[in-house]
């Protein structure tokens, strides 16, 4: 396709304006976190002095680092648990004949169409009764649910990518079915199964409704949900730059992982959406 | 004057210090109390009383969280989970009485009854009492002040510290002078607290008098009243005054106190706890050095000249969890944690006033605060918010029906805000 | 928000060849089918299953939490106060106001940076780096963002503008439409992406031969583009329909819904979490259940969002 010069000038334009709509508003918060005293109440974008003093806070509070590493520690349990048995149910979906097939993806359907709220009350009266309330067991559980729908998915439509010969191949060879997955589908699938989990984390790292409804205390309570916690100096004011600063610390994992996969984060969101 | 607060910095007070030792929760024998805590600042005075406890018990600090309503949520659902690792709880006192109908609190004792509410306040004990039973031990009683800026009196023809001043004559005077009126119109639970003491120096009550003891279908509201009407017109008329700072109808405390301290602020009414603040804001550099000199205090305003100035009530008390299983530790625990050195330390750390008479006679205390004796009096004459075993719901149907301040009137209002209120209470609608 | 956005994917069974009989090898991957389903069916219905259930058993009684020994059946008494109620509607009028222009306003802002990651030859990584950032970040550091960029003490926004101390939460449509850009913003390249994969898929030839017919740029878009893309376009559509239907975080904390901003997820939050009127609660959250359903049938049944369409499995 012909392009000329002008137009091209009209494309970087335009890349460079949503390059913009999509870093202003981090590097706003960015610029907050790094406000000091009168700075900010300046109503500026850009503080007059870059002070470290609301991460120094924030790091220095155990509210803060307690959540941390709950919210670090029960996204990667949740991933890693979620995307092995996404793997295994993508590979019954795509590849196998079996009754209940379509009930696996029915239910799948409807897990992401109910409202996260929905579940919520009920899920903490089971909860409390079992004692699974204010545990990582008790938000790792209703994150694997709530994940597992979206990793099945993703998985699916890279397994049914994969050549479907070499799977007949390996069975013509005498090897099972079992067989014909683990030596042939997995090392295929691996980077689906990466980029699933990285769509995963993102999923489970967001997570607010269960982690203020189904937490209490610092044994479970996750980043978004501890932010309702931060005080200022006296009990009616919410620490507006300390707050910046933690949700400029839990952004940098999602722009690590950014930066790092990018490619495969836009494969697993398009890649087969959308194929003819 | 500097307050301890100021040498910690804030670092110190977002910090939850976490004055863990021992082991977790579980074990009966554990000397360890889980202790919920609303302010930073209890961290500090548990930390000193479990040094001093000679290894009697240990705390296990937890926050709640920031705001009055996020904090009643997040107890009530952890004590409705009969969660037995809960010791002590720092309790608003108006949801006291929910707490303590549901079966969530073990009572005080008439012996720990005595003790805990000798040379308590009336304000603070009455919020402290539900049923004729005391479930909280005051640990600190919160009262609102009339705050003026000395400079504007002049020009607003009104003068606080002449006599008693009503709600007209602030709007009045601070419009004649230009200058703001500040009040908390943001619909969280300090608009609660606004509608309460209005509604009370008009002479009225927000639920008629026996609602504590009927079921929630029963209860009768107070607000279709002349004093329900004069609550909605004052509201109505500040809001929509010149007299009014921007962003009325989102303004919180801190807000409040903001508005305040700008160039056109002039009367306030506020918590105590300001007036630390302001010498943060000062050290700060975002005020002059000598701003305290231009500030007065006075008994907060009245509706008419002619009714008494009911004061806001607040505070926090300490109750036990009906399901803690370390229940007569938990109650020495609490013997330090709000005693006269704790309720003193309170008061210098966070500003919070004292819930026993004898703390304001503290030549440290009244030199820090040269209001206490007006505070001291505000909580004697405070006005507890309603006393309701459904006080959640009822303070939702107030903050519902009397929001946005702007939109209100006395003609509908009142009536309007009492049908919602009892309609909410017994299941017929929703807020 | 939902926890999970869920990728445009259809259900669609892989065709095997048709078996006559059920052999060895087919009993062995029937039993294998459920052995490496069965885990995550499992962890889904589990977790869902129950509590779905449990809600709409709750919601038939009255019942507080704090007053458990006042628990009454009350049939669909709930249900028939929720649905008198004005304030579910006003509630219900204000979701389906977000909703409508949250995603009308994503898809045509999305459609133009799914154009321009299509068209521009440079800039290409850092274009999808910058624009998967406020697709990861948490959704709760996204309100705070704009709560305190539009906030009248901190925010930016009035001084840009010259709008001095205006209270964007003072009142009902600038608070609301701070919660739209905030949504907007967070969303936009989720849906963007989706209409990326439809925009690759279509052939360069089509878009040659229309110009070779002399067709302008704007022709092009609407007689080629468009018609190509309307698989994708419903399949986005459909997911953040269902998506921006459910509304919490953003709301939660930017406005906590003051100033007539409640959603129907937040109205299923007070009663159940702030009243602890647990039946009630449930009837709400039921309620906005069968809503997003109706949404997703009209959506599958009227428009003809052909899901299995997507998978080219034709």
């Amino acid at each position: 396709m012909g392009t000329s010069r002008r137009t091209q000038v009209f494309w970087i334009a335009g890349a460079i304006l949503i390059i913009a709509y999509a870093i202003v508003p981090v590097l706003w918060i960015v610029s907050l976190s790094f406000k000091e005293g009168d700075d900010i109440t300046n109503n500026a974008f850009l503080p007059t002095v870059w002070s470290w003093e609301n991460y120094r806070t924030v790091f220095a509070s155990d509210l803060f680092t307690t959540a941390l590493r709950n919210s670090v520690g029960m996204a990667l349990i949740a991933t890693t648990i979620s995307v092995v048995l996404a793997t295994l149910a993508a590979y019954a979906v795509s590849r196998l004949n079996f009754p209940g097939k379509r009930l696996v993806l029915g239910v799948a359907l409807a897990i992401t169409v109910f409202p996260v709220i929905a579940i919520a009350t009920p899920l903490f009266n089971l909860w409390r009764t079992l004692g699974l309330y204010d545990t990582w067991l008790g938000l790792i559980i209703p994150y694997l649910s709530y994940s597992l729908p979206l990793s099945v998915y993703v998985l699916a439509a890279f397994f049914r990518e994969i050549p479907w010969e070499m799977e007949q191949a390996a069975q013509v060879d005498g090897a099972t079915s079992w067989q014909a997955f683990r030596r042939v589908i997995v090392p295929l699938a691996a980077p689906g199964v990466f980029t699933a989990a990285i769509l995963t984390f993102f999923a489970v790292w967001n997570d607010f409704v269960f982690g203020i409804t189904l937490t209490s205390s610092e044994a479970a309570r996750p980043v978004p949900a501890a932010l309702a916690f931060f005080q200022g100096a006296s009990q009616f004011s919410q620490p507006t730059a300390p707050i910046a600063a933690a949700a400029v610390v839990v952004t940098i994992p999602v722009v690590i992982l950014v930066l790092l996969f990018q490619r495969k984060i836009v494969a697993g969101l398009t890649n087969g959406a959308v194929k003819g | 004057m500097v307050l301890e607060k100021k040498s910690r910095g804030l670092a110190a007070l977002l910090l939850a210090a976490s004055v863990v030792s021992g082991c977790g929760d579980g074990d009966g024998g554990s000397t360890t109390l889980t202790y919920y805590i609303a302010d930073a600042a209890q961290a500090e005075v548990a930390a000193r009383c479990s040094a001093e406890s000679g290894g009697a018990y240990t705390f296990n600090v937890q926050r709640l969280p920031n705001t009055a309503a996020g904090g009643r949520e997040q107890l009530l659902r952890r004590l409705a989970a009969e969660d037995r690792s809960l010791d002590i709880v720092s309790v608003d006192p108006p949801f006291m009485a929910e707490f303590a109908n549901a079966g969530f609190l073990r009572p005080f004792t008439a012996a720990e009854r005595e003790q805990f509410s000798a040379g308590v306040l009336d304000g603070p004990l009455k919020q402290s009492t539900f049923r004729d039973t005391l479930w909280s031990a005051p640990l600190y009683g919160n009262t609102q002040l009339l705050w003026y800026r000395k400079s504007v009196l002049a020009k607003a023809g009104v003068d606080p510290s002449a006599g008693p001043v009503t709600w007209d004559q602030l709007i009045q005077g601070a419009t004649r002078a230009g200058v703001t009126v500040a009040a908390q119109g943001r619909r969280n639970e300090s608009l609660m607290v606004w509608v309460n003491a209005l509604v009370s120096s008009a002479g009225g009550a927000i639920l008629q008098p026996g609602s504590e003891n009927v079921p929630a279908a029963e209860v009768k509201g107070g607000l279709n009243t002349e004093a329900g009407a004069q609550a909605a017109r004052i509201m109505h008329d500040l809001a929509v005054s010149p007299a009014a700072p921007a962003g009325f109808s989102t303004a919180g405390e801190e807000d409040s106190r903001a508005a305040f301290q700008a160039a056109d602020g002039g009367f306030m009414v506020n918590w105590p706890y300001v007036w630390a603040a302001f010498d943060s804001a000062v050290e700060e550099g975002s005020l002059p050095a000598n701003f305290k000199d231009d500030v007065g205090w006075a008994a907060y305003p009245r509706v008419d000249a002619g009714t008494g100035s009911a004061a806001p009530s607040g505070g926090l008390g300490l109750s036990i969890s009906a399901f803690s299983s370390r229940q007569d530790l938990a109650v020495q625990a609490i013997r330090c944690l709000a005693n006269e050195r704790s309720q003193k330390d309170f008061m210098k750390t966070a500003g919070n006033p004292a819930a026993l008479a004898s703390v304001f006679d503290d030549p440290e205390i009244r030199q820090l605060f040269p209001m206490a004796d007006e505070i001291r009096t505000g909580l004697d004459a405070a006005t507890p918010r309603p006393v309701s075993p459904y006080y959640g719901d009822v303070t939702g149907s107030i903050q519902s029906a009397f929001h946005p301040p702007g939109d209100l009137s006395p003609q509908t209002t009142p009536e309007a805000a009492n049908d919602l209120l009892e309609d909410v209470l017994s299941n017929k609608r929703l807020i | 928000m939902s926890t999970v956005e869920a990728p445009p994917r259809a259900p669609v069974a892989a065709r095997r060849p048709r078996r006559i009989r059920l052999t060895d090898r087919a009993r062995h991957e029937r039993n294998l089918g459920w052995m490496l389903a069965g885990p995550a069916f499992i962890a889904m219905v589990a977790v869902t299953g129950y509590p779905i259930l449990n809600a709409i058993w709750l919601s038939l009684f009255d019942y507080r939490l704090t007053d458990p020994g006042d628990r009454e059946f009350i049939g669909l008494g709930n249900y028939a106060t929720i649905l008198g109620d004005g304030l579910f509607w006003q509630q219900f009028g204000v979701t389906a106001l977000i909703t409508v222009v949250t995603v009308a306003v994503e898809l045509v802002l999305g459609f133009a940076l799914a154009m321009v990651m299509h068209r521009a030859l440079y800039l290409r990584t850092a274009l999808r780096t910058a624009i998967l950032v406020p697709y990861g970040i948490i959704t709760v550091v996204s309100a705070y963002a704009w709560a305190y960029a539009f906030s009248n003490t901190y925010g930016f926004v009035n001084g840009l503008f010259g709008l001095g101390d205006f209270d964007w939460f003072g009142g009902t449509w600038s608070a609301l439409f701070t919660v739209c850009v905030a949504e907007i913003w967070k969303t936009t390249p989720f849906m963007s992406l989706l209409l990326l994969a439809g925009l690759a898929q279509i052939p360069d030839d089509y878009l040659e031969a229309a110009k070779v017919d002399g067709a302008k740029a704007w022709q092009r878009v609407r007689r080629v583009i468009l018609p190509n893309m309307k698989a994708a376009i419903m399949v986005a559509l459909l997911f953040r329909t269902l998506d921006a239907f459910r509304i919490f975080d953003s709301v939660f904390i930017m406005t906590a819904g003051a100033q007539g901003t409640e959603t129907l997820s937040f109205l299923a939050y007070r009663q159940t979490i702030s009243r602890v009127m647990v039946g009630l609660g449930s009837a709400v959250s039921v309620i906005l259940a069968i809503l997003v359903v109706l949404i997703a049938v009209l959506f599958v049944k009227v428009f003809k969002t052909d899901l299995s369409q997507q998978r080219g499995e034709r």
